[in-house]
Formats: C-alpha cells, structure tokens, sequence
C-alpha cells in the first residue's frame, strides 16, 4: 500500500519542483566504423547511429510517461573521434562533425557529444587535426558537442594542450562572432575527464566502455531547495548538520528516479545500463537553480563569503544520498554552477557577487569548473590559457574533474550581456582581472608534470 | 465450512471489533482476513470468515444484531462469492492523483472513465475539505490498469475527464513511488 504522504510528495515534487530525468544519454562506440575512406567512414557512423538510436527518443518519452517522469534531454555521445577517425584532416575532421549533427537531427536528439580528444600527455595526428578542425566544426553545426581532455592526475597538465585550447575557443568565438561565440558554448576543456558523463558538452563515450550504454543525468535543485525550505519552516532552528542530511535524502529519492527511469530506458533499448550522474543540473527557470540553494542556506547570494562551504556541503550531501540510491553512480557526479544556465547564478555575476577568481574556488568543491562563464571578447587566447592551467591545477592536484567552458563574446565588454538561447541562457559578461599578465607563463609550454598522490597537503 | 464475510458500521468507539470478534469466536468462526477503516467519525470493519456447517447465517446476523444494535452498529452477513462472478485480467498497478477544488461529481466523473476502460480501482483515498491547500482536495486511486486496453486512449479520457472537472491529475506507474522514497 503506498501511503498518501508518498504520492503527494511526489505529486509536489513533480508538480512544483521540477522533478525530471535531465538527460538519458546512449553512448556509441564508433570504433568498429573505421576506415581509410572518408565516406565510407562516415556512411558506418551514421548507419551505427541510426540502427541504435533511432527509437531513443520515442522510448524515453514512453517511459516517461509511464512513470510521469519527463526525461527532458535524450542525447547521445559517441567514441572520441581523434581516436576513432585518426587518419582524417581537419577539413575531413570537419566534414564528420556534419556527419554527427546530421544524424543527431534525423534521430531527434539535441546534442550529440564525442567530436573530442584526449592530449592529456600528448598529441596523435588525429588529435591535431581534431583540435584544428573544432572551431569551423562547431560554428557549422547545430547539435555537435566537442570536450578535449588536457591533464589528468597521472599526466600532469599538457601546457601545450593548454595554449592551443585556448587559441582553438578565440578561434571558435570569432567564427561565430554574430551569435555571441555560441561556439564555444558547445567546447569544454577537460582535466580528469571521466568516460561516462551523460551531460553536455562534455559527454562522450570513453575507450573502457561498451559497444553502447545508457547513461542517466539527473537533476534536481528544485526538489532539493524546497526540501530546506520546507525544512527550515517547520524547524527555523535546524543547523546544517540537519539540513545537510534533507539534501541527502532528497538526494537519494532524485538518483532512484534517474535509475529506475534509466534502467527502463536501456532495458527497451536492448542496450546495457551504464551510471547514474548524481549532478545538480540546473536550467534557466525560476526554482531550477543551484544558485537559489545557497539562498535558502541563508546566504544574501552565490558568491558571498560562506559559499565555498556551502558548495562543499551541497556537493557532498548529494553524493551521499546518491551513492546510496544507486550502485552505478559515475560521470561528474556533484554541483553544477553554470552561470548563464543558472538564472539565479546569472544574476549573481550581473551584480558582482560572484567573480572569476570566486567561481574557481568554488570549482575546488564542486563538479566541474568554471562553466558557461562569458568574459570580454578581448581576452587574449594566452589569458584565456592561463585561466584554463588554473582550472586544471585544481582538477590534477584534487584527483577530480574540472573543466572550463569559457565563451569569449566578440566585440562585447564586461558588464555587457551574452544571450546563447535555450537551455544556454543568457548572462553578463564576467571582467577578467590581470588580463595579460600570463604570456610569458603559457609559451614556455611542455607538460607540468604529474603530481605526487602522497603527502596530501 | 462456508466462506463468510461481514461488515460492521458505525460510531466509532473503543471496542467494536471485540465485540464481533467475539460473537463470531463463540459462534465457533475461524477469521481469515480482517480490515477496519475509520472516515470522520464512521468505523466500518469487514471480517471473512469460515464458519461451521451447523451455525446458519440468519442465526450469525441475528446474533451481531442483537448484540451490536445496542451499541448503535449495523451489521451486514453473507455468504463469499464463489471465483468467476468477474476474473481481474492482466493488469499493471498505477497510481491516479488528483488535485484541485472542490466541486460535487468528482469522484463519479473520474471513475467513470476508469469503468470505461474497465480498469479496476484497488485502494482509494479521497479527502476533500474544500480549502485552498491542495493537500486538502486530493485523490488517490491505485489502480490495476488491463494489459489489453488501449493505455494512450485511457491516459487522453483521463486527462479530458480532469481538464472538464478543473482538475490536475498524474497517471503513474506504482514503481515509480517505491522507488522513490522506500530503501
């Protein structure tokens, strides 16, 4: 017998919290597509895509249906293709990345992630051409989503790496210079790049993986502000000892859904269930935020001394109820603070809150990085290299990801506003102190070495 | 033995199943089975039993009639039907919520679609105080919707039914709430 205090709670939770499956993604290795030719190589992605993926969208919303559950985003992330296609030039590069976008059209899905490469320690010819062929790739296309891992704990960073990412996303904002720099919306840089993130733009399908999978991004910030809110009201004297086991309670309920949806979705899809990705996505709508969080935690703003701690606690409580809820948790796993995604994060940077160096602590804390943050078009491509080495420091030195997804806006200074559309948002462009003041620093290049793992202060 | 079942109603009180447990106990009746539920002020229990073969069932009623009369209860006794009056098909359980003001004909309008498409109800909670706290006008059927029926049409009179009755409704699979919130 389910009590009525279950099913109201969860009428709530999906009525006025926002409670959805943010993206059930299906992973496809496309290394049994290779060939020498470019259009036969092409012709075997595309068949691979649409024999697996052609009902991923009609299952996901049959079983969302059926559970009352709205699996929001159906996506899909392939092999990286600077492996899977390494015998190809950029311009072939390119013409692949059509490939994708086209087949992402034709089996109704938004993002498809993989146009990607792996240069932690060093470059393939394939990751070159790869790397060269991403700006034109991504300002061509609609759905392709591209991640380039450059450091990792047990490499190090790969400076050189460093510096041509950030050549390759000025490149990138440039060729789409009357849309924002959309580009670059669709273009995360990696340290620690795990091999099953469901969400985008960094999802792709690692080596280790299956032949395909299906990969569960959940959400939540909704369901998990108005449990405190909820919390705090009937309790006005709860601490955060208490308030961190509400969120992860609320935790765990949210991951049941994403596996139980997820778990169904791969079941009549006849293809293995991978992981549950515990992150807090947020959207940009109103009680969809991350940001708003921190506000129901007593803090004036995002951004505001305390709020590192807070991040920490939020981040912490959620995989604690999330790896209770699931056996498979993977991906990235923790908050995401995507400004211009986030309205309440959005507005937080606006009014200066929350600056660049504020964001990276909070990365130190939180899954991911410095995440959808727009910064003066002028910002010079070893600036923006510098900023990257930082975020990857902090991921190598911490044995967890990091990343950057930053979007230099052509023509716009800060203070001035950056508009992606959708699910992207739209946020101001946050200023970058000390521009310049890094050159020297990022053409000595080579690779930092990896760090040691004792002595772990 | 011949398979009973009875039904007690009335004010609620302390001691109202003791007493039918124990005109059935000295009436030499075996229970299988027991629920109560309590609406307002209203007790009604509902017992089956097997019952010895020399005991008639006019003497059982007669019995919990005179006995629980004075207490202000009703009594009702018969014999168990015998399988096949109606054999549930497949079916897969699913939780129907509903939320929304007050009006008369809720319940007749929902549960008429559900009789329609020949879906069972199984449990069912109703509560309407007519405040403007959802919480407050709510039900909850759980329900065994036929493998056999057309699911898309019964979720699209469903939802019709509910845009005509002001109503904001969920169909769910039963899954869904175990998985959530049981360990």
């Amino acid at each position: 017998m389910i009590t009525d205090r279950e099913v109201i709670a969860t009428f709530e939770m999906l009525r006025n919290e926002h409670l959805d499956v943010r993206t059930v993604t299906l992973g496809i290795s496309l290394f049994d597509c290779a060939s020498h030719d470019l259009e036969r190589f092409r012709a075997n992605v595309r068949e691979k895509i649409h024999r697996l993926a052609h009902h991923l969208v009609a299952v996901c919303d049959d079983v969302g249906v059926r559970y009352g559950i709205p699996v929001v985003n159906k996506r899909i992330a392939v092999s990286p293709i600077a492996a899977a296609a390494g015998a190809f030039s950029p311009a072939e590069m390119a013409a692949i990345a059509t490939t994708l976008d086209e087949a992402a059209r034709e089996t109704g899905i938004d993002f498809i992630g993989g146009f990607g490469a792996l240069v932690e320690k060093g470059f393939t010819r394939g990751d070159r051409a790869l790397i060269e062929a991403i700006p034109e790739a991504l300002a061509t296309t609609q759905r392709v989503c591209s991640s380039v891992n450059v450091a990792s704990t047990h490499a190090g960073i790969n400076m050189d790496a460093v510096y041509l990412m950030g050549k390759t996303i000025k490149r990138a904002a440039e060729l789409t210079a009357n849309s924002d720099g959309i580009a670059c919306a669709k273009l995360c840089v990696f340290a620690n790049i795990p091999q099953d993130v469901p969400f985008m733009a960094g999802a792709y399908l690692g080596v280790g993986e299956p032949d395909a999978v299906i990969n569960v991004g959940v959400s939540g910030p909704g369901v998990v502000k108005k449990a405190i809110d909820r919390a705090r009201r009937s309790n006005p004297r709860m601490d955060l000892g208490q308030l961190s086991e509400i969120i992860k309670r609320t935790a765990f309920k949210v991951t049941r859904v994403g596996e139980l949806i997820g778990r169904q979705v791969a079941e009549k899809l006849n293809v293995p269930f991978g992981v549950v990705d515990l992150s807090l996505a947020p959207t940009p709508n109103v009680g969809d935020s991350v940001g708003e969080i921190f506000q129901s935690l007593g803090l004036r703003s995002i951004g505001a001394p305390g709020s590192t701690a807070v991040l920490a606690m939020l981040n912490d409580a959620v995989k604690k109820g999330g790896i209770f809820a699931s056996s498979y948790v993977g991906g990235l796993s923790g908050a995401f603070i995507p400004v211009s995604e986030d309205l309440n994060i959005a507005e937080a940077g606006r009014k200066g809150y929350l600056t660049l160096e504020k964001l990276e602590a909070l990365t130190s804390v939180c899954s991911v990085g410095l995440d959808m943050v727009a910064i003066p078009g002028s910002t010079s491509a070893e600036t923006i290299a510098g900023i990257i080495a930082d975020e990857m420091a902090i991921g190598v030195i911490n044995s967890k990801a990091t990343a950057t997804r930053l979007i230099p806006v052509p023509g716009k200074e800060a203070g001035e506003r950056a508009s992606f559309g959708g699910l992207l948002g739209e946020a101001a462009i946050i200023p970058v102190s000390n521009h310049g003041g890094s050159d020297e620093f990022i053409s000595l290049g080579g690779r930092i070495p990896a760090p040691v793992q004792s002595f772990g202060n | 033995m011949q398979k009973i079942v009875v039904s007690v109603l009335g004010y609620d009180r302390p001691g109202i199943i003791a007493a039918a447990s124990r005109i059935l106990f000295e009436r030499g009746c075996n229970l299988e089975d027991v629920t109560q539920t309590i609406l307002q002020t209203e007790f009604v229990g509902i017992f089956i039993a097997s019952k010895p073969d020399g005991v008639s069932i006019d003497d059982l009623r007669s019995s919990l009639e005179a006995e629980l009369a004075p207490l202000g209860l009703s009594a009702l006794v018969k014999p168990v039907q015998k399988a096949g009056e109606w054999t549930p098909p497949p079916s897969e359980p699913f939780v129907i919520t509903t939320v929304g003001p007050d009006r008369p004909g809720l319940v007749a309008g929902v549960t008429e679609v559900m009789t329609r498409f020949g879906v069972n109800i199984t449990s069912l909670k109703a509560v309407f105080r007519g405040a403007d706290d959802p919480q407050h006008n709510v039900m909850i059927y759980e329900v065994d919707i036929p493998l056999s029926i057309n699911q898309k049409a019964f979720r699209q009179a469903l939802n019709g039914r509910a845009k005509e009755l002001g109503l904001d409704i969920s169909l769910q699979h039963r899954d869904v709430f175990e998985t959530i919130h049981r360990v």
